[in-house]
């Protein structure tokens, strides 16, 4: 198995390295353990993870009924469209300046930027699978005498649930990464006495204590914790739309 | 049959073993000799395992039970000399026209030997043969069904194979383009030479009129397992042509077909 | 795609209505807030691009970044892409790859920037460090995935005629996976253009999000939307003109989502 063998590797090279500071294995696993029973880790996680539900609820509060109705009305997707074509370019981290400017620091800027970078994921797939809906179905629909918000309610909504899902689950990665790199840079602006986060805590680790085997544990945990959040996300999506084709 | 047996199947049995079902046993004690220029096309009802029995003679597949053999040396494995059409043309969309009857002769061994002038000529010959001059630099996705199934066609022969598997090439197409392609085919093939000129052609299809206008002698399959129900000679006069389908032999022959099969149709849309 | 040229024209006028519309409305609540730090007005924004652009600072940094991005592009694709072709021929070798891919690829880019910072400090190779990491793995997979869904009709085609398989993997496999390579590009480019930023920001002395950082320590608003607009303007322009060139090498690629 490479991963194991590579692991090995590392630890080797860690140790004929002999500086008690390179990162290897061992000590990152002992580092781990501290920082899980300090209470830092999960405390980092939590906190980041707040802010992540809190903006990806918003995102999808406000793009699920617009990429609707943006796929269901040409002329609401005509006037809409440019505006979000032009944003959607812009990275949700190039946003954060303005958002530090506007807010200040602290979680409500954090929040602004998670819920930016996951507009755009969950509108564009929205708005395809709306559109991606056979007109032969809306017509169907229609002869049986359903009024056009019927029709969406009834047929568009189901028929682009699976689309929505994918939107839903991109977003949750995309506003994960957002929310480390938003903490990382408010880290390295606002030093120490920043607001938490995971993303933070791995800049304080870099500058202030050198930590590096901290730093290798917080990117550890970035990534099982986003594996965690799609596994999550896919099961949630799957108890409520049995019939989506894996 | 007096002419010499090209192509033999011999007890052949096909079984797919697909993880976490149950075995499949697409074809089953078949057995059946194609001769040497002969149409034979092959009828049966949806899944009854018409295209296994053709992968087969393409060596695309290898039968679990039974030998496949050409002119008596066994088939192991795919070769222009026994060229293929498929169902969904299977046209390379980067080249042209021109590029896709090419590639054979380019690319595989039925090109060794041949000078660049030599190959361009013998590409130019089967694109006229078909009926594309002039759009030899048009890309697939620029051509119609038809158009495209001439390309097919083309591209198949220009490797000068023995022997033509088709598996429901006109099945894509349209009913009107599909009469016109069968007797294209029936004149490319040659059907007013005889038969020790011709290629050998096995031909897949659903559809009854069709075989029975191209055959020479029809293969009836059944489904579930697919075995060979009836082998049914076709003594129509070449060349075939809008009159042929007229004739009394030729209704009463697709009557006689249809009703081998009709039970197994059914069975097959209610299962 | 074929759009009548009176459509293509109402969608001009309705990207012009639904911008000037935009403008209006922001225009409006800049003078309401009348904070011009907080929100200045679109016309301060409008003259500090016209200054950075006179003074030429707007392209430099954009060339720099622009710059970096073209070689992360190179480098991952250098890598990404032959590792991929034999991934996804090679069932074997994506088997004992994939796991270290799969354990990797969840964490993101941004994630390594603070031991990259360690092992690299301020300057160049950060963010073509991070860009080229970011890249990595959209191109791989693309390029996996590409392969893999090659029309086995195609090769089956091309085994009847008796081409040996070395040509097959040439002459078959690479033209047909090459449309899925190029989309994968495409979002190779825009994983390191999202990274960009984020390691100019935190770790570089130059480029586009450097200079949104700088202007915002110096409080000169409209200088930092100047170069956020920059930011998405080049970052739709490389997008279309990839997709155009796609289109122009592979017209035959039916598959025109936007992404």
């Amino acid at each position: 198995m490479l991963p194991l063998a590579l692991v090995f590797v590392w630890q080797t090279w860690g140790v004929i390295t002999g500086n008690p500071r390179t990162p290897v294995p061992t000590r990152v696993v002992a580092a781990a353990l501290q920082l899980i029973e300090s209470g830092e880790l999960p405390l980092a996680i939590v906190q980041s993870l707040g802010r992540v539900f809190a903006g990806f609820a918003i995102a999808a509060l406000l793009a699920i009924p617009l990429g609707l109705a943006m796929g269901s009305f040409r002329r609401v997707e005509r006037n809409v469209d440019p505006l979000v074509e032009s944003f959607r370019p812009i990275a949700a981290i190039a946003i954060l300046p303005l958002a530090i400017l506007w807010l200040g620091t602290g979680t409500p800027a954090a929040v602004l930027i998670v819920a930016y970078a996951a507009f755009f994921p969950i509108v564009v797939n929205t708005v395809a699978g709306a559109k991606r809906i056979s007109p032969t179905l809306l017509r169907a629909a229609a002869t049986m005498g359903l009024n056009r918000f019927k029709v969406i309610r009834t047929v568009v909504v189901p028929g682009a649930l699976p689309s929505i899902g994918v939107g839903l689950r991109i977003a949750m990665g995309v506003a994960w990464t957002a929310i480390v790199a938003a903490e990382l840079a408010v880290g390295a602006k606002a030093g120490g006495g920043g607001s938490g986060g995971i993303g933070q805590m791995m800049f304080v680790f870099y500058a202030y204590s050198i930590e590096l085997n901290r730093i290798v544990v917080c990117m550890i945990a970035v990534g099982l914790v986003a594996l965690a959040l799609d596994r999550l996300l896919r099961g949630g999506l799957r108890f409520f739309m049995p019939w989506m084709a894996r | 049959m007096s002419e010499a047996i090209k192509l033999r199947l011999e007890n052949i049995g096909k079984r797919f073993d697909v993880a976490g079902a149950a075995r499949t046993i697409a074809v089953q004690d078949f057995t059946l000799d194609v001769a040497q220029g002969e149409f034979l096309v092959i009828v049966g009802p949806s899944g009854c395992g018409k295209t296994t029995v053709l992968n087969m003679l393409a060596g695309l597949e290898l039968p679990t039970t039974g030998t496949v053999s050409l002119n008596g040396r066994r088939i192991t494995g795919p070769g222009p000399e026994r060229g293929v059409m498929f169902q969904d043309y299977a046209l390379f969309p980067w080249h042209t026209v021109w590029g896709n009857v090419e590639f054979g002769l380019r690319h595989g061994p039925a090109g060794d030997g041949l000078d660049a002038a030599a190959r361009e000529r013998r590409v130019r010959s089967h694109i006229d043969l078909v009926g594309l001059s002039g759009s030899e630099g048009k890309y697939p996705h620029q051509l119609s069904g038809g158009m495209r199934q001439r390309v097919a066609l083309a591209r198949l022969m220009a490797n000068e194979p023995a022997v033509l598997l088709m598996d429901e090439p006109l099945a894509a197409l349209d009913a009107q383009t599909r009469i016109i392609l069968q007797e294209e085919l029936l004149r490319i093939w040659g059907q007013d030479r005889p038969s020790a000129e011709r290629r050998t052609v096995v031909f897949i299809t659903h559809a009854i009129d069709e075989a029975v206008f191209l055959a020479d002698r029809v293969a009836v399959m059944t489904t579930h397992p697919g075995r060979l129900k009836a082998v049914i000679d076709v003594p129509l006069p070449r060349p075939r042509d809008d009159a042929t389908r007229a004739q009394s032999q030729f209704q009463a022959l697709s009557q006689h077909i249809w009703g081998l099969i009709r039970d197994e149709a059914y069975r097959a849309t209610v299962t | 795609m074929a759009i009548s040229s009176s459509s293509r024209f109402g969608t001009v006028i309705a990207y012009v209505r639904t911008m000037a519309v935009f403008i209006a409305v922001w225009w409006a609540v800049s003078v309401w807030t009348s904070n011009l730090v907080l929100l200045p007005t679109p016309f301060a924004v409008i003259e500090a691009i016209v200054d950075l652009a006179r003074d030429l600072e707007l392209f430099v940094q954009a060339g720099i970044s622009l710059g970096r991005m073209m070689i992360s592009l190179a480098l991952a694709s250098l890598l990404a892409i032959p590792l991929g072709l034999l991934m996804g021929l090679r069932r074997t070798l994506d088997d004992i790859v994939d796991p270290v891919i799969e354990l990797l690829r969840p964490i993101s880019g941004i994630a390594w920037i603070p031991l990259a910072l360690f092992i690299f400090g301020i300057g160049n190779a950060l963010p073509i460090f991070i860009m080229t990491y970011a890249a990595f793995f959209p191109i791989l997979l693309g390029t996996v995935a590409g392969v893999r869904g090659v029309d086995r009709g195609l090769i089956d085609a091309a085994r009847t005629m008796g081409v040996p398989r070395r040509t097959i993997v040439t002459r078959v496999v690479v033209p047909a996976a090459l449309p899925s390579l190029l989309v994968a590009v495409r979002l190779g480019v825009a994983s390191s253009w999202t990274a960009v930023v984020a390691a100019e920001l935190i770790g570089a002395p130059s480029g586009l999000g450097y200079a949104v950082e700088w202007y915002r320590e110096l409080l000169m608003t409209p200088q930092v939307m100047a170069f956020i607009a920059m930011i998405g303007v080049l970052g739709y322009l490389t997008d279309t003109s990839l997709r155009a060139l796609a289109q122009r090498f592979t017209p035959w690629a039916a598959d025109a989502r936007r992404m």
